[in-house]
């Protein structure tokens, strides 16, 4: 068997469709199919049992005799069996279909489904009528009829949901000892439960094959687990630290005003006249191409850029220049860019990087207090990096801080988070991770986010406004 | 004819003054910047370190601005130009000394007369002159008008890091001190306070000191174990293995990146810690050598803190200045033609430990370095506090200069009094050592003991460590390590 599918798009009834799947599957080859709700997993699976209307593309060498179990092919079957029902026209009371004529239509190795009988311990209901049983029960007979259909590739949707400790051990171990007689997909959400003897895991997002993984590669192993805990897992973004609360804001006023204002060096104006508000919960994009002034312009308003004093500001009520400090202005701002992912290069710890949040700090110079440890600790929770608390946070990988200097930007809930950049310089899967926890920040909070970037691909949901800046060319002024 | 100021004070005052060195506390802070709002700060000077400490202040709130020699303007020098591009007012003195309630003298040494002589008749009634450095006032006797506040902030560290420690959210240690002759309002010290806290110095650790205790303890420290003893201890050593036939390469690495190495661990944990790195044996040799080391030098550091002391060195300096620099310039010009300067360091591999094993006589040398100058200091009347900071606490960050770029990195960011100081040392030490060095062999610099046998007396070796760990300088580090990592980074 060897299973080839080329720029696939396939159609579930127009309420689904998935997009340009390339997808090779051998059967020395053990796979998983994972992805947050909604993802299209088990579309991407059902596929393989022919399922859905191929609008484009090509798929070749789908086997002639397919196991599949899942929700929606229990779900036809119990909706076929009241059919049946309706459909009797004998005035007597319709018992509907047996359990053992379900598990076995016809050419299945009834000695082998005798076997599975007793193990999944169904002995009683086999002459039950199929509709009648649990959902649970019903779940087990899908799978019995499944295995014993002697399949050369088995499709599992979710098999283990719904079963009881026992029995999921039991399935296990049974499938284990098939790997080498029949190929099998799995689609499963929880890592946990992956198989041993899985050797490969698909990434569906959106409707699409995101990730074909190895699993011997274990840094994008650990990296879609963390993909798959930030989609997956429905954490609320952590709770600000009342104690080091930010000052509370004029309502009335913007939170950002700049007023006509200029960046020159050596004489060259990158900046020139440019007024700019933002009201609170306002969500802005800024883009330009390199050159243009962004990262100058953001470091006016955030205070580190010398000009600012020579130009008419207003952040967070302050007018700047009038004798307010800058740790004044920050403590309003969340910042993150690949600058300061080059300036963090200290050996603090993780959770204390985090900390250092509260106190817009590069390294951690003040004992924190418990609550802010506990706070530190809920994030790092959201990023499935509880273990790694005290490793030095130069040892994480590129991807990773700069997870974690987002999780430290927003520790404090500041009125206004600023990402210059934020993908920048990260590979398609901590992209994807970075614009996931950015989404759920946006859509938890009363923070306003100001985006800068240049990759159209790289959308944030919710950002309504827009600044792009051009690239001024020298000029004598 | 400058008077020194020292020498007009009595005995009593002398040693009162020497005496005075204190670690504050971080409650001590708890106004803030709040003695400078609304306050016009000028600062004289925009070089590194002028620079810095002026957007670091500016950036805690405080109203700063850039005063400049009109040629300077006109020309629109570097200064100019770093002042005017980071957004900051710059003007004549005439502009703008008369505005200013605090003056900040961030000019080099060498140029505090002529600048302070200048600016002082254009200030205002009761405003304030800072210094970062009290040469001025104690060697030259420059006399501050009665109604004008004298105080200094040093911080301890060169300006590009004063500037990016700030911007993290911390500091570098800051000394600061009141000129008692000149606080006619009381007000000295909070202004002090207030411009360390500006320039983030009160988050990593102020010291409380007097312009004397901070001018004669940081002339011995630079002159002594921080620049001299590293520059005569680099030429020796190198010397010595080349003509023992090992490679100029592996030499030349071995002391640049070597100082720094071995003086990392005496910042972790002092004197005591340096030689627990070595091998029980090796221990033993280095304590041996470095005996004979002080015995040899004692006289030379008794001489250079008596010159500074009674005045000497900033006499015979000043003569240099007046002289166009001529032997500056040609012991800066000297150094440079050195065999261990021209030779570059090898492509060699050498591992942390190594260099230990492999220097056992350099490591002996800091020893006795450092313990000479803090013994020297507090025999004439400086206190364990300011000898420490001044001796052991200051030389890895020398010594980080010459793993940088050598001697010559070493001298052109130290001040050009230290630099002067350091060559006077070397020029004295280098003879002095000639004998002590004919003995030494390879098995103390270059190669490492090559023994057997590394079994040691234990009568001995217990004696060896009893004199480590009970010298003075290790009791006061303790402590002082202890308050520092306290206010240190937390990692």
């Amino acid at each position: 068997m060897n299973i080839r599918l080329d720029n696939l798009t396939v159609n579930f009834d127009d309420r689904f469709q998935l997009e340009e799947v390339n997808w090779q599957l051998d059967d020395s080859q053990h796979w998983v199919v994972t992805g947050a709700n909604g993802s299209g997993k088990s579309a991407l699976a059902a596929v393989l049992a022919s399922a859905g209307e191929n609008l484009s593309g090509s798929i070749d060498g789908i086997p002639a005799k397919v196991g599949l179990v899942s929700f929606e092919a229990q779900a036809e079957l119990i909706e076929a069996e009241l059919k049946k029902d309706d459909a009797d026209i004998m005035d007597v009371i319709a018992e509907g279909t047996p359990v053992h004529e379900i598990l076995n239509p016809g050419d299945s190795n009834q000695q082998l489904i005798d076997e599975l009988v007793e193990k999944f311990q169904l002995q009683a209901l086999v002459n039950r009528a199929f509709r009648k049983l649990s959902t649970g029960e019903s779940r087990k007979v899908m799978l019995i009829r499944a295995l014993a259909s002697e399949p050369d590739l088995l499709v599992l949707d979710e098999p283990f949901d719904g079963l009881d400790a026992h029995t999921l051990e039991m399935l296990q171990a049974y499938l284990a000892t098939l790997v080498e007689m029949v190929p099998m997909v799995m689609v499963l959400n929880r890592f946990d439960e992956f198989p041993d003897f899985i050797t490969h895991i698909a990434y569906v997002d959106n409707g699409r094959l995101q990730h074909r993984i190895d699993r011997n590669d274990t840094k994008a192993y650990n990296e879609l687990y963390q993909l798959l805990h930030l989609k997956t897992t429905d954490l609320a973004v952590p709770a600000a630290d009342p104690e080091t609360a930010i000052p509370k804001l004029d309502p009335t006023q913007p939170l950002v005003k700049l007023n006509s204002v200029n960046i020159t060096y050596d004489g060259h104006r990158i900046i020139d006249s440019l007024d700019w508000t933002i009201e609170r919960n306002q969500h802005w994009q800024l883009s330009g191409p390199n050159g243009s002034g962004k990262t100058g312009l953001l470091s006016l308003i955030t205070g580190d850029h010398p000009q600012c004093y020579v130009n008419d500001i207003f952040v967070f009520g302050f007018q700047r220049g009038s004798g307010e400090s800058i740790w004044q202005i920050k403590q309003f701002i969340g910042y993150v860019s690949t600058a300061l992912q080059w300036e963090y290069k200290v050996g603090t710890g993780l959770r204390n990087v985090i900390i250092s949040g509260f106190y817009d700090s590069i390294g951690l110079y003040t004992k924190a207090t418990d609550r802010q440890k506990k706070i530190a600790d809920e994030w790092l929770a959201l990023l499935g990096m509880s273990d790694r608390a005290d490793t030095p946070f130069n040892k994480l990988s590129y991807g990773d801080q700069r997870l974690l200097l987002i999780a430290r930007a927003m520790v404090k809930h500041p009125p206004l988070l600023i990402l210059d950049e934020p993908c920048l310089g990260l590979d398609d899967m901590n992209r994807q991770l970075v614009l996931a926890l950015i989404e759920k920040i946006c859509a938890g909070s009363e923070t306003s986010v100001l985006y800068v970037n240049h990759h159209p691909e790289d959308q944030i949901k919710g950002i309504e406004n827009y600044l792009a800046l051009e690239k001024r060319e020298p000029d004598n002024s | 004819m400058p008077n020194n100021y020292f020498n007009t004070l009595p005995l009593r005052e002398q040693l009162e003054q020497l005496a005075k060195c204190r670690f504050m506390d971080i409650s001590e802070f708890p106004d803030g910047v709040e003695a400078l709002k609304g306050k016009k700060i000028v600062v004289i000077g925009c070089g590194a370190q002028g620079l810095a400490q002026g957007m670091n202040l500016r950036d805690s709130g405080c109203d700063v601005s850039y005063t400049l020699r009109a040629a300077a303007i006109a020309e629109k020098r570097q200064s100019w130009k770093s002042a005017t591009e980071n957004g900051f007012v710059v003007g004549t003195y005439e502009e703008l000394i008369p505005t200013a309630d605090v003056v900040l003298n961030l000019t080099p040494d060498k140029q505090h007369t002529p600048v302070v002589t200048a600016v002082m008749p254009l200030m205002k009634q009761g405003a304030c002159l800072s210094y970062s450095h009290g040469f001025n006032i104690v060697e030259e006797g420059m006399k501050i008008r009665e109604d004008l506040t004298v105080i200094m902030v040093a911080p301890k560290c060169p300006g590009s890091e004063v500037r990016n420690e700030y911007v993290r959210g911390f500091g570098v240690p800051t000394l600061i001190a009141v000129h008692e002759d000149n606080d006619p309002q009381g007000e000295g010290l909070a202004l002090a306070k207030a411009y360390a806290v500006g320039t983030g110095g009160h988050k990593a650790g102020v010291l409380m000191s007097s312009f004397i205790a901070e001018v004669k303890s940081d002339l011995m420290g630079e002159q002594t174990i921080l620049c001299g003893m590293l520059q005569t201890g680099s030429l020796l050593c190198f010397d010595k293995m080349v003509e023992e036939g090992i490679d100029a390469g592996y030499a030349s690495k071995l002391i640049q990146f070597g100082w720094e190495t071995v003086t990392e661990a005496l910042k972790y944990g002092g004197v005591t810690n340096m030689l627990d790195r070595l091998s029980n044996p090796a221990k033993i040799k280095a304590f041996d050598l470095s005996e004979e080391l002080k015995l040899i030098m004692r006289p030379l550091y008794n001489k250079h803190q008596d010159d500074i002391i009674n005045g000497t060195f900033s006499r015979t300096m000043m003569a240099d200045w007046a002289n166009d620099d001529v032997n500056l310039l040609g012991w800066r010009a000297e150094t440079a033609e050195t065999a261990f300067e021209k030779t570059p360091a090898g492509d060699v591999e050498i591992s942390e430990q190594e260099y230990f094993d492999n220097g056992i006589l350099m490591v002996a040398m800091v020893k006795a370095g450092v313990e000479l100058a803090f013994e020297t200091m507090t025999a004439a009347g400086i206190i364990a506090d300011s000898a420490y900071y001044e001796s052991l606490h200051e030389t890895p960050l020398i010594a980080n200069t010459i793993a940088r770029k050598k001697l010559y990195e070493m001298n052109a960011t130290i001040s050009d009094t230290a630099e002067y100081g350091c060559y006077l040392y070397n020029h004295a030490c280098l003879p002095l050592l000639a004998d002590f060095m004919k003995d030494i062999k390879t098995d103390v610099i270059g190669k490492g003991l090559d023994l057997e046998d590394t079994g040691v007396d234990n009568a001995r070796l217990i004696e060896v460590n009893a004199a480590l760990r009970a010298h003075p300088v290790e009791a006061i580090g303790t402590t002082l390590r202890g308050h520092m990592a306290d206010m240190k980074k937390i990692v």
